[in-house]
């Protein structure tokens, strides 16, 4: 590096691209340390069950019934997460109030317990009077509406969390402008903030659908495990696990690792959309 | 710019035909719909109450009921011979007993009860208020022969034990071969008492009834049988659940005369919930989907560990019925159910590698240096309770639970655990290890204790006991006891029928 006869000016480039070689290397071979734990993982997945008993799988009426049932309670969790933790999450991002930071920790609460938690809270959650009464209208528990209920509960707060990040590393400078020039509040929300979120808001539908899918504690207490009525995706591995089956088991893991890859790089596909991202561009 | 509202709007959109699929999805059954009358095979005395109930049932549902009079045994040996209709409602318990020992009746629900009383003409001419008064030589009695009807058969054994049979028999001016024609005998004053059901005597405006301690406790129940040849069978089930309905069909029998029992309440489609430790749910989970279809029922089912299931029913959880891993987890919530009724129990095994490399024969073995032993965790589950107890009784508790390396809150763990191979030894129930035979060694233990037994008890709200005692009846089948053999379960009590 220091040749001191040398000409400076074509040496340091080349240098440089070779620090820069070795940098990128270190990133390729500590992320490929990970990536080829998660395809370990899903290898040793695919060793453990066969082609057969993947069909097994689909052939069950049950199973059909609870890949259709996680599908989807799991995209209207993720559009019911997303209604909520817009608002919250801009609010939190641009108001300040008493009382802010017990919200806050309030807001994590579900991300803290521990799922089997939130399952037992909200059976006794419905055991109270108004919970019985909102049952006479609404069957939730054991029902189809508490899987959905117990999926939002979790998956909300990561909305939630990703959306106020989202709002936060958006400079209100914009909205400001827009306020100036004779925007309402709501007008500048519509036409400059949300328009600016848009990857927050495909990450944090992307997180609540992926979260959905995977939930299983809170299931289990609140909305049984009852065949072709409760039973999701997890809840099958569960009930396959339990009595040593682990082919089947890890066959319907596939199946939802399968499903989660559609749906993620189906979200990714749209969120990249050129005529879609014009909306942020002026 | 574009404003975010149009992609809102369409999230709105996409979330109702989210709905709309889910809805759809829960509706798409099968409802019980019978395309063919139902042909109901009714014995004559049992006309009143039955076609005010039939008529009822024919207005709510559209379904055509037909009611094929008869005595009840002129209509036993028809439906045999002709092998086709889908009910059975016989005066007398006897008749349905007869008809279920051939198999001829699937399900039998309970209508309502009868008593035996003493009959007299309404007035009570003669002044009959006790047994002895029919022993007085101016009092002319009438009897049902108790080898032809079971009114006849009641007043027998009752009286026998009262002492009274000997000198009655001898002393009836006549024996006849249905309680009708005792009645009639009365009615038309030929006798001046007689034995017979309470109903019957509420049926005859000139009769009244005389109750005399000696037949208090005799009685007996008047059941609808569903058909085992019925080609509709969950359309027959949905009257007859009707016919038998606290708040349905029986109010019609109690407005005849007749004394209700415990009936379930009126649901179309009755939903029931299902409490049951998980090493049951594949012995009972397609006894109970082919019971729901048949029965048109929804049993929501919840499989945990017995000690989850018990905090849950503690903190108000109150199911309908719960199929407990043992009797000892039935104890701490039997204050929610009637008696349990033990319905099967497993071995407490050990289970090893193929071929039992190691050699491990019993107990004693476990507490070999060295050996990764599994077992379930003592205080979370009753296998872990019982190994502990199991252990402490051979006297090797000290070493053997030096050895273990695993302790799991329910057996279907440690199947895993050591499916995978990282323990030598684990101790669980024989039922656990059905689906893993193939890769593992069973070794039974052979000391007494080394069992659970499971009970299955009905809750004492359940608004549906009768359904609830159905599903229990289902289970202890033959079909379903071969399942539970299957499976590693020995089963308890009388098969149910095939």
């Amino acid at each position: 590096m220091s040749q001191g006869s040398a000409p400076p000016a074509p040496r340091p480039p080349r240098a440089r691209g070779g620090s820069d070689r070795g940098f990128l290397a270190a990133l390729w071979v500590i992320g490929s340390l990970y990536l080829v734990l998660v395809v370990a993982m899903l290898a040793a997945d695919a060793a453990y069950t066969s082609p057969w008993h993947l069909w097994q799988s689909l052939q069950s009426r049950e199973i059909r019934y609870a890949i259709r049932l996680s599908l989807l309670s799991c995209s209207l969790t993720a559009i019911l997460s997303l209604w909520v933790a817009i608002p919250i999450g801009y609010v939190m991002a641009r108001q300040d109030f008493r009382g802010k930071s017990v919200l806050d920790a309030l807001l994590d609460i579900p991300i803290v317990l521990p799922p089997l938690v939130i399952g037992l809270s909200l059976l006794i959650l419905f055991q109270t009077v108004p919970g019985r009464l909102l049952e006479r209208v609404v069957p939730v528990t054991y029902a189809v509406p508490s899987v959905i209920l117990a999926q939002f509960m979790v998956a909300c707060a990561f909305a939630v969390r990703t959306m106020r990040a989202t709002f936060e590393q958006i400079s209100p400078r914009q909205e400001q402008v827009a306020l100036t020039l004779g925007c309402r509040r709501s007008q500048a929300f519509w036409w400059v903030v949300l328009p600016q979120a848009r990857r927050g808001v495909l990450t944090a539908v992307t997180l609540a659908w992926a979260r959905s899918l995977g939930e299983f504690g809170p299931i289990l207490v609140f909305s049984g495990a009852t065949r072709l009525r409760t039973e999701v995706l997890p809840t099958t591995v569960f009930l396959e696990l339990s009595v040593g089956n682990i082919e089947a088991a890890v066959a319907v893991s596939l199946l939802m690792v399968a499903a989660a890859v559609a749906v993620l790089l189906l979200i990714r596909a749209y969120g990249s959309e050129p005529t879609l991202t014009q909306g942020v561009r002026p | 710019m574009r404003s975010a509202k149009t992609p809102f709007v369409a999230t709105i959109l996409v979330a109702a035909v989210l709905v709309g699929l889910l809805v759809w999805q829960a509706a798409d059954r099968p409802r019980p719909k019978a395309k063919e009358p139902l042909i109901v095979y009714c014995a004559a005395g049992l006309k009143p109450p039955m076609e005010v109930v039939a008529r009822d049932y024919e207005q709510a549902y559209g379904t055509t009921v037909q009611l094929q009079y008869g005595g009840s045994g002129t209509l036993l040996s028809n439906l045999r011979i002709a092998r086709r209709g889908d009910l059975f409602l016989a005066a007398d318990s006897t008749y349905l007993e007869l008809a279920r020992s051939n198999h001829l009746v699937a399900e039998v629900i309970p209508l309502a009860r009868m008593k035996p009383v003493i009959a007299v003409r309404r007035g009570n001419p003669k002044q009959v208020r006790l047994t002895s008064d029919l022993l007085r030589a101016d009092v002319a009695v009438a009897l049902a022969n108790p080898d032809a009807a079971a009114i006849g058969k009641v007043a027998r054994e009752s009286f026998e034990r009262s002492g009274h049979w000997a000198e009655l028999i001898e002393r009836a001016k006549v024996l006849k071969p249905t309680v009708n024609d005792v009645a009639n005998d009365l009615k038309l004053g030929t006798v001046d008492a007689g034995i017979l059901w309470d109903a019957v005597v509420r049926q005859y405006p000139e009769l009244e009834a005389v109750a005399v301690p000696e037949l208090a406790s005799a009685g007996q129940e008047v059941s609808l049988g569903v058909l085992r040849f019925s080609a509709q069978p969950t359309a027959a089930l949905h009257f007859a659940r009707y016919v038998g309905a606290r708040d349905r069909g029986q109010l019609a029998f109690a407005r005849a005369g007749y004394e209700p029992v415990a009936g379930d309440a009126w649901a179309e489609r009755p939903e029931v919930l299902l409490y049951s430790g998980g090493v049951n749910r594949l012995a009972i989970e397609e006894t109970i989907q082919q019971f729901e279809q048949r029965e048109g029922a929804q049993v929501t089912r919840v499989y945990n560990g017995c000690g989850i299931l018990v905090a849950q029913m503690k903190l108000g959880q109150q199911p309908d019925a719960y199929l407990a891993c043992d009797v000892s987890y039935l104890t701490p919530v039997q204050n929610l159910f009637n008696p349990g009724i033990e319905v099967s129990e497993t071995d407490i095994v050990l289970l090893v590698a193929k071929g039992n490399p190691l050699g491990l024969r019993a107990l004693a073995d476990l507490a070999r240096p060295g050996l990764r032993v599994g077992m379930a965790n003592p205080r979370q589950s009753t296998l872990g309770d019982l190994t502990v107890q199991l252990l402490e009784r051979s006297g090797v508790a000290d070493g053997v639970l030096a050895n273990v390396r695993s302790q799991t809150p329910t057996a279907d763990l440690l199947v895993n655990q050591i499916r995978t191979g990282s323990l030598d030894v684990v101790v669980v129930y024989e039922a656990n290890t059905s689906q893993v035979r193939d890769f593992l060694d069973v070794v039974h233990l052979g000391v007494p204790g080394a069992v659970a037994v499971q009970p299955y008890a009905v809750g004492t709200h359940s608004a549906h006991p009768q359904l609830m005692s159905r599903l229990r009846a289902a289970i202890q089948k033959e079909a379903s006891r071969q399942r539970y053999a299957a499976l590693g379960f020995r089963c308890r009590g009388e098969a149910a029928g095939p």
